[in-house]
C-alpha cells in the first residue's frame, strides 16, 4: 500500500462551461478499491464540485455505468486491481447527453427502451400461476435475459447506436426478446413486428460489444439473434 | 423576486421503489383519467431499496400454509407489539398481490420441478414461504413495475427531491421539491401527496440501504406535524459485508444462507448462537442474531476488523453457487469465496419498523397526506422478519394509491402558503451564503458513529442522553453548513440536506429509545435487558411539538386479532 493512483476525469458543465476538459487527480490507493470508492474519495476530500452518480452501490441499479479505461462499465463493481493500472481515465457514458461531469440523460436510451413495449401486456385474465416446470426449455434462454438492470453500458458501447440514431439498441431489443419468448405475454406479434425493420434487429452487425460489457453477463447479441430467427420463419410462412 | 414556479396534479407520489411504483399503477388504474406526478430523488425505478432486495416476499400460497400462520409468525417476530389490523392486512394482500406481480405486472418468480411457484425458507417462520427470483429478487419486482409505469400516462421526475411538505390548516397541500439537476426549486400543488421515500438506516456507520435514502420522508413528516409510532424499532440486519472502507461494506448478504444452514463463528471458532437461542441457532430472528453478534464482537470475541463469520461451505460449493449466484459474486468483489470459506459479517442498519402511523389505506393523521412503506409504521412492531419488506411495500403501496385515487375524487384542490414555500426555500439555500461553516461530510461522519455507538443495537440511558444533548448540538451544527460551487447537480449541497434529515430522524428514535424501558425486538436496553409484558406491550407516540421539540406518549397494544398469550 502506500501507492497512489492518477485518476483523470471528464468535467463538463453544458451552458456554463465553454467546453469539457480533462483534470487529474491523485488518489491514495486502498484494499478492495472500486472505482465508486476513488470517485466518492475525490468529490469528499478532493472537488467537491464533481457530480458522479450512484445509488446501490452493490451492482443492482445500474446508475453508476461510466467509460473507465476505455471500456463501459459499473463504477460499484469495478475493482482498482482488476484494471491493470495505476492510470484511471474516466469519462460519461458514450451515446448519451451529458448532463454534468460524470452524469448522462439517459432519456434516449429509455425512449428507445419504451419503444418496443417493454411492459407485460397478459395472454389471458389468471387467478393462478402459470405452472411452469424448474429448468423448462422455454424459459432457459429468457432467464439468462431478464436479469437487465438498463444501465446503457451496451447501449453506449454498440457502434450501431454511435451511427444510427435511429437504431433501437441492445438493451431494448433484448427485452423485447424476453416479453415475445415469454409464453404467459399476450403482445408477441405486436412486438416482433416492431423490431422488425431496418432500425429494429437488421442493424445489429453481430459485434457483440453488448456482450462484452454487460455487467450482468446477458447476451443481447443472442437475444437478438433468436429474434431475427423468428422474423425470419414468420417471412417464411408468410404470416410476417 | 419571491416566485418559485408551480405545477398541479391531482396525486403526488415521492419514492419510486415498490411503494411508490404501486401506488402509480394502483392510482392510475382506478381512474385513468387522474393527473399523476412520481417524483424520484435518483432515477426512477433505480433508486430504494427495493431493487435491492435479495431474498424475497413472504406470502401464503400453499393449502399447507395459511394466513393465520403467517400473521402469527409477523406478530411473534414483531414482539407483539405490532399493529394487527396492519399485519392482518399484510398478510392477506400478499397474496393478492403477489399473482398481481406475476400474472399482471409480469414477474417471473423461481418454480418448483413440479411446475409451482418455488418458496424457500427464511428465518422466523414456521413454513417455507418466501416466493423469490433467484437470490436476487429486486431487480425482477422493480424493473417489471417501472415497465409498466412507462405504459401509464404518470409523469416521472427524476433526480428531484422533495424539500418539504406544504401545510396549511393541518391539511398537506403540496410540496416543495429541488431539481436536483438545475438546482432550482418548484412546487407540486397536490391534493394527495403519497409519501414513498424509504427509511434511515442509512444513518449508521454500518448500514445497507441505498445513497439516497437519508429519512426525507419521515423528517418531513415529522416538520408537518405527523404523528409516529414505535420510531426506536430500528432493525440490524446480522449480516452486513465487511469490505473495509469500500462502499461495499454494509451491504446484506441474504437471509437465505442462514435460512439454508448457514452457521455462525466467532474469533474462537464457537458456534456462538448456541449461547443466545440453542433452540433456532443461526435461523432465529434477524434481532436476535444481530445481538448476538454485537454482543460476541463486543466482548472481544470478534475478527480483527470487528466482525464475525458466516460459513455456508459445508453445504457444498456446488450447492452455493447455484443458489446464491448474487452472494458468491459480491464476495468475490472483497477477494473472497463465499462457496468455500467463511465470510466476515456484522450487524448492518438495515430497516426502520418505526415510522408515520397510518390506517389500513395508508391514511396519516394529516388530511391528504399517504404513508406507505419504509416510511410508515406499525406493520412489524418491533422487527421484520426477512421477506415481510417487499411485501410491506407493495401491499401498502397498492393500497396507498387505491385509497389517494378514492380521495381525490371527492375533495377540492387544497390552498397552500406561498410564502410558507418561499421561507422553506431560502432556509434550503442558505448553505452557499456562507463564506466558512461546517462540513456537511463530517458532520454526516460524525452521525454515523454517534448512532452506531448510542442509539445502535445496544442501548443505555446514558448513551441515549448524550446522544440526545450532541444531535441537539449537531442539529444547530446542521444550520451552518457551508456548501459551495454552483447550484447545479451539487452533491455536497444534497449531502447537507440529507444531514439536516438523518439528524431529525435520530432524535425521533433516540427519545424513544430513552423512553421504552426494556427490551424487546430491535430495541434492546442494557439496563433494562428483559422484555417487561407488564408494562410495555405499549406503542410509543410521537409528534413534533413547537418548533423542534418532541411530545411522547404511550398507548396498550389493540390486541384485536390474537393476544401474546395465545402465541407459543
Amino acid at each position: 500500500m502506500g501507492s497512489f493512483l492518477n485518476v483523470t476525469l471528464f468535467r463538463y458543465l453544458p451552458g456554463t462551461d465553454h467546453s469539457p476538459r480533462y483534470e487529474t487527480f491523485e488518489v491514495p490507493e486502498s484494499k478492495q478499491m472500486a472505482i465508486l470508492d476513488v470517485l466518492t474519495y475525490i468529490q469528499k476530500h478532493l472537488d467537491r464540485s464533481l457530480t458522479f452518480r450512484y445509488s446501490c452501490r452493490i451492482g443492482m441499479c445500474g446508475s453508476c455505468a461510466l467509460f473507465i479505461n476505455g471500456r463501459s462499465r459499473l463504477a460499484c463493481r469495478t475493482l482498482v486491481d482488476g484494471l491493470g493500472t495505476k492510470d484511471i481515465h474516466i469519462r460519461p457514458l458514450p451515446n448519451l447527453p451529458v448532463i454534468k461531469d460524470l452524469t448522462v440523460d439517459l432519456t434516449p436510451f429509455f425512449d428507445k427502451y419504451e419503444k418496443i413495449k417493454p411492459y407485460f401486456i397478459a395472454k389471458e385474465d389468471r387467478e393462478d400461476f402459470y405452472r411452469v416446470p424448474e429448468g423448462a426449455k422455454e424459459r432457459i434462454l429468457v432467464d439468462k435475459m431478464l436479469e437487465c438492470i438498463t444501465c446503457g453500458a451496451c447501449f453506449s458501447s454498440c457502434t450501431m447506436v454511435t451511427t444510427n440514431p435511429f437504431y433501437l439498441g441492445p438493451a431494448a431489443l433484448n427485452r423485447a426478446f424476453c416479453l415475445i419468448a415469454d409464453k404467459r405475454d399476450g403482445a408477441g406479434a405486436k412486438r416482433l413486428r416492431l423490431v422488425n425493420g431496418p432500425e429494429g434487429v437488421w442493424r445489429c452487425h453481430g459485434q457483440f460489444n453488448c456482450m462484452e460489457v454487460c455487467p450482468k453477463k446477458i447476451i443481447p447479441t443472442w437475444s437478438i439473434q433468436q429474434l431475427k430467427k423468428r422474423c425470419v420463419f414468420k417471412k417464411w410462412m408468410g404470416i410476417g | 423576486m419571491k416566485h418559485i414556479s408551480q405545477t398541479k396534479a391531482d396525486i403526488l407520489i415521492l419514492g419510486s421503489g415498490g411503494a411508490g411504483l404501486l401506488a402509480a399503477l394502483h392510482a392510475y388504474d382506478t381512474d385513468p383519467s387522474l393527473n399523476i406526478i412520481l417524483a424520484v430523488k435518483g432515477l426512477a425505478g433505480k433508486s430504494g431499496c427495493t431493487r435491492m432486495v435479495q431474498g424475497g416476499y413472504n406470502v401464503v400460497l400453499d393449502p399447507e400454509d395459511s394466513h393465520e400462520k403467517h400473521f402469527r409468525d409477523t406478530i411473534k417476530g414483531g414482539g407483539f407489539i405490532n399493529n394487527q389490523e396492519l399485519a392482518w392486512t399484510l398478510v392477506t394482500d400478499a397474496t393478492k398481490v403477489i399473482h398481481e406481480l406475476e400474472n399482471k405486472v409480469g414477474c417471473f418468480f423461481d418454480r418448483r420441478p413440479d411446475g409451482q411457484v418455488h418458496q424457500k425458507a427464511f428465518a422466523g417462520q414456521c413454513f417455507d414461504r418466501t416466493v423469490h427470483r433467484g437470490d436476487l429478487t429486486g431487480i425482477e419486482i422493480i424493473a417489471r413495475l417501472r415497465d409498466q409505469v412507462f405504459a401509464r400516462k404518470v409523469r416521472i421526475l427524476e433526480e428531484c427531491r422533495a424539500i418539504d411538505l406544504l401545510v396549511r390548516d393541518g391539511r398537506v397541500g403540496g410540496v416543495l421539491l429541488l431539481d436536483i439537476r438545475s438546482g432550482e426549486p418548484f412546487i407540486v400543488r397536490s391534493k394527495a401527496v403519497i409519501l414513498a421515500t424509504g427509511g434511515g438506516a442509512g444513518m449508521y456507520k454500518i448500514s445497507a440501504p441505498s445513497k439516497e435514502k437519508s429519512g426525507d420522508g419521515a423528517a418531513m413528516a415529522f416538520r408537518a406535524g405527523a404523528l409516529f409510532v414505535d420510531m426506536e424499532m430500528m432493525q440490524f440486519h446480522p449480516t452486513g459485508l465487511l469490505a473495509g472502507n469500500s462502499q461495499l461494506t454494509g451491504s446484506v448478504l441474504e437471509e437465505g444462507l442462514r435460512g439454508a444452514g448457514g452457521r455462525l463463528f466467532n474469533a474462537l471458532g464457537e458456534r456462538f448462537m448456541e449461547r443466545y437461542d440453542p433452540e433456532r441457532m443461526e435461523r432465529s430472528t434477524r434481532d436476535q442474531v444481530a445481538r448476538a453478534s454485537y454482543r460476541e464482537i463486543m466482548a472481544g470475541r470478534g475478527t480483527v476488523n470487528g466482525g464475525v463469520l458466516i460459513d455456508v461451505s459445508h453445504l457444498g460449493a456446488e450447492f452455493v453457487e447455484r443458489a446464491f449466484p448474487g452472494m458468491v459474486d459480491r464476495v468475490k468483489d472483497i477477494g473472497k469465496d463465499l462457496a468455500r470459506e467463511p465470510i466476515e459479517v456484522s450487524p448492518t442498519g438495515h430497516f426502520h419498523m418505526g415510522g408515520v402511523s397510518i390506517d389500513r389505506d395508508c391514511r396519516s393523521n394529516l388530511e391528504g397526506l399517504f404513508v406507505a412503506g419504509e416510511d410508515s409504521g406499525g406493520v412489524h412492531g418491533s422487527n421484520r422478519l426477512g421477506g415481510n419488506g417487499v411485501a410491506e411495500s407493495t401491499v401498502f403501496g397498492a393500497r396507498a394509491g387505491d385509497a389517494a385515487a378514492a380521495y381525490v375524487s371527492e375533495v377540492p384542490f387544497p390552498l397552500f402558503d406561498e410564502d410558507q414555500a418561499w421561507d422553506i426555500w431560502e432556509e434550503t439555500q442558505r448553505p452557499f451564503t456562507f463564506s466558512q461553516g461546517e462540513d456537511a461530510y463530517a458532520l454526516n461522519q460524525e452521525l454515523k458513529n454517534l448512532t452506531w455507538e448510542k442509539i445502535g443495537v445496544v442501548r443505555t440511558k446514558e448513551d441515549l442522553e448524550q446522544a440526545l444533548g450532541q444531535l441537539d448540538e449537531m442539529e444547530e451544527r446542521a444550520q451552518q453548513i457551508k456548501v459551495s460551487g454552483s447550484p447545479c447537480f451539487n452533491l455536497e449541497w444534497n449531502e447537507a440536506l440529507n444531514v439536516r434529515n438523518l439528524i431529525a430522524v435520530a432524535r425521533m428514535i433516540a427519545r424513544s429509545a430513552l423512553m421504552r424501558k426494556e427490551s424487546r425486538g430491535s430495541h434492546f436496553r442494557l439496563d433494562f435487558p428483559q422484555t417487561d409484558n407488564a408494562q410495555w406491550l405499549k406503542n410509543i407516540f410521537l409528534k413534533r411539538q413547537g418548533a423542534k421539540e418532541i411530545d411522547l406518549y404511550t398507548a396498550e397494544v389493540n390486541f384485536s386479532r390474537l393476544r401474546p398469550e395465545e402465541i407459543v
